[in-house]
């Protein structure tokens, strides 16, 4: 087994680049806040706390909105102005929004640029991946909902983008619509639109929780009282507002942008719909496969892999459950004992560990954590370790 | 620095209970809009006394960070 690397590529100098950049980062936010208050370490939790306040707001809204063409952009109106506070949870509900893309994105950069994506760790990237793709759509939907000059330029958009696609494009188009064209029954289509796939992004964060063992689901409180100020304090100062009510007649040319959920509908002042659209197919299928083609270093530069699925030394294991709770990907699952081990310490044992193959990365962390040798990679054994060792600080032969 | 911290903590409480005076007057109007801008400032100011008493090291770290 060969330990030295080859040299690494201009990508793998990029990110290690971006690793040094990250890295002091988190070296200057330390300076400021001690490091369990280290917002760079909860950019997930934060994201979480962000979607929790989007249901929160969400289900208060849903109470006073009325999904009709006639009536939508009143309801919204009647939200802002005349329910107590509600346009302060309207922009709550709006910033809220925009706080979740960022902290995703903060998410994902970070986890990139630290290798935290590669091997088993697909698994949440993939998963992170549809989260931010949902979030987005969720974003745009929205912005449909409050039906003024804006949403209804947007749905024509959105139209035109689903019509160029090939032998889908049509039906789809009419089965977002209701119809041939906008009608009754389109804004009860994007409100199902918005809620349905916001539910689903809890099924989609328990997929993402799936293989980690202590996932930092919330941040500490310090971040969350910061959270909801700072979205209270924005509703309140820069209240979240719409455009003109849209009619038929109405033929609106532009509109704020949000960068965060309207940029592909600001590439069509170049580009056309059908190219837009497979821009946008490219872009996610490009970072489904980030973790299986951006690596640093090939399995065989790493030299250190392949050391073989873990594996129990049945006589040795006294189902003390260390190695259960230090496994990061839940590769370890335990047992009832079928029976005493061989060892004194073993002799009454209850339970037995159990690797899991299919989720072992073969990293060596339960060997560390067992204080019982009963546990072993089978091809990188503790001598041949020493043997490695005691070779690399052989003095060269000159 | 501790008496620093100190100071900070006894500006951002007085300044909190401005803000949550700003609310009541909020809520006494009808101003929904001051009331959730003040409520958005109490909270932070909140978080702030919180990450001083922090470095202040008069609360935590968690059990699991010591």
């Amino acid at each position: 087994m060969s330990m030295t690397a080859a040299p690494p590529n201009r990508y793998g100098r990029l990110m290690t680049s971006l690793l040094r950049v990250t890295l002091r980062l988190d070296t200057f936010i330390n300076k400021i806040y001690p490091t369990d208050f280290n917002p760079l370490y909860y950019t997930g939790g934060l994201s979480n706390l962000f979607l929790f306040v989007l249901v929160l707001s969400g289900i208060f809204l849903f109470f006073y909105y009325e999904a009709s063409l006639g009536v939508a952009f009143e309801s919204v109106r009647y939200i802002s102005q005349d329910v107590p506070y509600g346009g302060i949870i309207r922009g709550v509900h709006r910033y809220a929004a925009d706080g979740f893309i960022v902290g995703i994105l903060l998410h994902l950069f970070r986890n990139w640029f630290t290798d935290r994506y590669l091997f088993s760790r697909d698994n949440p990237w993939i998963s992170g991946m549809f989260l931010l793709l949902f979030g987005g759509f969720i974003g745009f939907t929205g912005y449909q909902l409050v039906w003024d000059e804006r949403a209804q330029l947007l749905t024509s958009m959105f139209i035109a983008m689903l019509r160029s696609i090939p032998a889908v494009g049509e039906p789809l188009a009419r089965v977002f619509l209701g119809g041939e064209g906008i009608g009754e029954g389109t804004l009860v289509r994007i409100l199902f639109l918005h809620i349905v796939p916001a539910s689903t992004l809890y099924v989609m964060l328990w997929w993402h929780y799936l293989r980690l063992r202590h996932p930092k689901i919330w941040p500490p409180g310090v971040w969350v009282l910061f959270v909801l100020g700072i979205v209270f304090l924005l509703a309140g100062v820069i209240p979240a507002i719409s455009g003109q009510p849209a009619t038929p007649s109405a033929r609106p040319t532009s509109f704020p942008l949000d960068v965060f959920f309207m940029l592909p509908f600001w590439l069509l002042n170049w580009l056309s719909p059908g190219v837009v659209v497979f821009l946008s197919v490219v872009l996610f299928a490009a970072g489904l496969a980030v973790p299986y083609f951006s690596r640093r270093e090939t399995v065989a530069d790493m030299g250190v892999r392949h050391a073989g699925v873990a594996q129990v030394i049945d006589g040795n294991c006294t189902g003390c459950e260390l190695c259960y709770f230090d496994c990061p990907y839940n590769a370890i699952i335990m047992v009832p004992s079928p029976g005493p081990g061989l060892s004194k310490a073993a002799a009454n044992r209850t339970l037995l560990a159990v690797v899991l193959e299919s989720r072992c990365v073969e990293c060596g962390i339960c060997i560390g954590a067992c204080p019982f040798e009963a546990l072993e990679l089978p091809k990188f054994m503790e001598r041949d370790v020493q043997a490695h060792i005691t070779n690399a600080v052989q003095p060269t032969q000159a | 620095m501790h008496a620093l911290y100190g100071m900070g903590i006894v500006v951002l409480s007085g300044l909190g209970l401005l803000f949550a005076a700003g609310i009541i007057i909020g809520e006494a109007t009808d101003q929904w809009f001051l009331g959730g801008a003040l409520i958005g400032a109490l909270l932070i100011t909140y978080s702030f006394i919180i990450l001083l008493l922090r470095k202040m090291g008069m609360i935590g770290p968690r059990k699991a960070e010591r």
